[in-house]
């Protein structure tokens, strides 16, 4: 039953994206991919990981803020058509390629609604989900993990996204090179 | 020196102090970054012939995290710590001169020792993708770092490149997990080698190796790095070719291939052509350039050809050339960029056409500049000699003459491109050379000169650390490698 | 099945960020990516009527092994979609700088450092 919906969603968002990426009004792309997101939003609630619902959904929202500051304010000249990089066909033929030697990796995969974890019974997440309210004190499993069980994921996510917020002002700073007092130092003249 | 938490705890903390604390105190940036640099470069000497494993939050390994301290990561966390020092000390007055906004750049650039040391020291690949996003996120901007239309232009190359990179380690990772049940890089390896190989392996390893490989900059996925080293402030550039495709490309390809996956034929093989195309396309391309910068960067390719085929070959006498090789190319790229930092810091010109006898006004740069030029190509006395020599013989002996030849080849082809920039910089004069360019040049603030001497000092007696060979200061740097994956289960999880 | 889907979402992605020559369009293409991996690390660890991995009761901890999704890929997702709004911010303000360099969001036009 479950599979069939999240099948149904799942197809639902590679028409979006393939929508996002082939419309040629910037503002209706950006509106599709935050289609894409909600719908990742209701899988993650389907599949048992509401927190990661609420989360996604919020910075969905983010996301798409962001992404229509980007476009909304500059004229949108449709640019059509791809780029030359080794010449259209050959690139896509590249994709297929990769593609098909990827399916076989995906095929051979655990099937779907029985994890991993159930096949090794000492996995890292079996012991989270025994001793998890007993060690840390959270009823939480996944709070337990973040905040404790592997606490430097998260503050390495904390550094990465200072790093990505704080690199976002300096990129976006007014003056940005001390006045030059002689040349023109990256254009070299004759 | 058993806490390893202090190698990502103190630079984080400092990087984001730095905002705080710069709108009061107008000198924090410089010295605290210098200083914090220089602490780490401290703590990473005393870890020294040091092996632990330091487990985060006391959790053991099998579901915690854990930082694993051997020779190899010993050694490329001196590497890193000592070239982010001396670039912190050489960026005191450069960035002054040419950029705004020290605080961020400080702020970034210890965001990006934090992510560096944090890939080198931990034990369980997700935590070691997430502190490669950290140094990658980071240099992403201090790439861009001028906001000049070229700037942004090499920064947004660099960055689709590097995240494209990024998400295909994620799918393999994913994949990994979906097979396993498991992200311990030690547990894995355990699992691989109960399990036979099947596609979920396979098809990983392709995307670990195409992933790595890009930030590796080998040759067929090496086309971000000429831009992205000649866009950048020069220290930048120097911390990129030091540091960050050393950290976060061949050493964690090194260990999935060494520790985790297992060293095979078809793997040896795939590194050794792969190593020696890219000695050869990265001096040809070198060969034609008159960008001071994107010369010094088409090297880098090249050098880390050596490296790769270095590793390729895998006896433990490749493995110690390999590593050395690591520590001299860490020694001598970042210094030639800083050399080319000090030309453009007193000139303001990047083409070698228009410089020219400048070996009389910067003594210091152009004595500095010559011996880690006589360094790169493999003239005898000076480090780099030893390690080429040192994989050369590797080749030789594990029966791959050919290979042998096409690095002597590739020695000879660099020795005729440095020639040229000394002849055109500092001892003869470019074809658009004009006199009044030279007349206030001046030697460079003490500082910048600090950093260059230091390096020069190493570049020209780094072979005597090869004194002892494979019993020597490198013996478990090498012998982390080569023990393989049994070592390094026996190592993390003590069975 | 549903994996493969999966994958086809990743490469459609994978083609957005190769082949098209708008800025905007090649950060739509890495979200897309982004949010094909995120989907297939939380399926993998779905388990047929599984549970939300909660404690509710402190007698069936034995039930919630046996029972509950598995609570490791929600920690890795949670901790990647943070890190792609960190990534996105820095993507989209490169662009926007970049736009107003060059005026236009067509990647084969800026072609400065090529000359």
């Amino acid at each position: 039953m479950i599979e069939a919906l999240i099948s149904m969603l799942l197809v639902f968002m590679i028409i979006a994206a393939t929508i996002a990426l082939e419309m040629t009004d910037l503002l209706s792309a950006v509106i599709s991919i935050g289609a894409v997101g909600i719908v990742v939003s209701i899988c993650f609630l389907l599949v048992g990981a509401p927190d990661i619902a609420s989360t996604q959904l919020v910075v969905e929202v983010l996301t798409i803020v962001i992404l229509i500051r980007a476009t909304i304010r500059h004229d949108l000249v449709t640019i059509d058509g791809d780029r030359e990089f080794f010449g259209l066909t050959v690139t896509i033929a590249l994709l297929l390629v990769f593609f098909i030697f990827g399916l076989k990796a995906f095929w051979n995969l655990p099937e779907f609604g029985v994890p991993a974890i159930s096949e090794f019974p000492d996995a890292a997440s079996n012991h989270y989900l025994l001793k998890g309210f007993e060690e840390t004190g959270s009823r939480n499993i996944l709070a337990a993990i973040i905040f404790d069980y592997r606490g430097v994921d998260t503050f390495a996510q904390l550094c990465a996204l200072f790093a990505g917020i704080w690199g976002a002002f300096a990129i976006m700073r007014v003056q940005s090179k001390k006045k030059k007092k002689k040349e023109d130092l990256y254009h070299d003249k004759k | 020196m058993d806490n390893l938490s202090l190698f990502i705890s103190i630079p984080a903390a400092v990087a984001f102090f730095i905002p705080i604390a710069s709108h009061r105190f107008k000198w924090f940036p410089d010295v605290s970054a210098s200083v914090t640099t220089f602490i780490l470069l401290l703590l990473s000497l005393m870890t020294l012939n040091h092996e632990t494993v330091y487990r985060m939050g006391n959790w053991p390994a099998s579901y915690g995290i854990v930082f694993v301290l051997d020779g190899f990561s010993c050694m490329m966390l001196i590497i890193v710590n000592l070239i982010c020092f001396l670039a912190a000390l050489f960026s005191v007055d450069y960035i002054e001169k040419f950029y705004t906004s020290k605080l961020r750049y400080y702020s970034l650039l210890l965001l990006v020792v934090t992510g560096m040391n944090g890939t080198i020291l931990t034990g369980d690949i997700f935590n070691l993708f997430i502190f490669l996003e950290v140094a990658l996120i980071a240099s992403y901007t201090l790439v861009g770092f001028g906001c000049s239309s070229r700037n942004l232009e090499a920064s947004f190359k660099y960055l689709a490149i590097n995240l494209l990179a990024s998400y295909f380690i994620l799918l393999a990772i994913a994949l990994l997990y979906g097979k396993f049940a498991s992200l311990n890089m030690a547990v894995l390896s355990q699992l691989m080698k109960v399990n036979p190989v099947d596609n979920i392996m396979v098809f990983a390893f392709v995307l670990l190796f195409v992933g790595f490989g890009i930030k590796a900059a080998m040759v067929p996925f090496h086309g971000w790095v000429a831009d992205a080293y000649t866009s950048a402030p020069a220290p930048v550039s120097a911390i990129l070719a030091g540091g960050i495709i050393k950290a976060l490309g061949i050493y964690v390809l090194m260990r999935f291939v060494y520790n985790i996956f297992g060293m095979n034929y078809l793997i040896s093989t795939i590194f050794i052509y792969a190593g020696a195309m890219s000695i050869v396309v990265g001096v040809l391309m070198a060969l034609g350039q008159w960008n001071f910068k994107r010369l010094l960067a088409y090297h880098s390719i090249s050098q880390m050809g050596y490296i790769v085929l270095a590793f390729g070959i895998g006896t433990p006498l490749a493995i110690l050339g390999g590593i050395f090789h690591i520590l001299n190319h860490s020694l001598f790229k970042p210094l030639l960029f800083l050399n080319a930092g000090s030309v453009e810091y007193e000139t303001g010109k990047r083409n070698l056409n228009n410089m020219g006898s400048l070996s009389k006004k910067m003594p210091v740069t152009a004595v500095s500049s010559l011996i880690a030029s006589f360094s790169i190509s493999g003239i005898p006395p000076f480090s780099g000699f030893w390690s080429k020599f040192l994989i050369i013989v590797a080749a030789i002996q594990a029966d791959k003459p050919v290979f042998a030849l096409w690095a002597v080849i590739g020695s000879i082809l660099t020795l005729a491109s440095f020639s040229k920039i000394q002849r055109y910089v500092f001892f003869g004069k470019g074809k658009y050379f004009k006199d009044e360019v030279i007349s206030e040049v001046k030697e460079v603030p003490y500082l910048m000169r600090v950093s260059m001497i230091v390096l020069a000092i190493f570049c020209s007696f780094a072979g005597f650390l090869l004194l002892g060979g494979l019993n020597g200061i490198f013996g478990p740097a090498v012998n982390a490698l080569a023990g393989g994956t049994d070592l390094y289960i026996t190592r993390i999880l003590g069975r | 099945m549903i994996y493969t889907l999966c994958f086809i979402l990743f490469v459609i992605g994978l083609y957005g960020v190769v082949c098209k020559k708008n800025i905007v369009k090649i950060i739509l293409g890495f979200l897309i990516m982004e949010y094909s991996i995120n989907l297939f690390l939380i399926l993998l660890g779905w388990r047929k009527q599984g549970f939300v991995p909660v404690v509710e009761n402190l007698a069936g901890v034995e039930n919630l092994v046996a029972q509950s999704v598995d609570p490791l890929p929600q920690a890795m997702v949670l901790i990647s979609i943070i890190l792609g709004l960190g990534i996105l911010s820095l993507m989209v303000s490169i662009a926007i700088r970049l736009y107003q360099r060059y005026g236009t969001f067509d990647i084969t036009e800026m072609n400065k450092l090529k000359n």
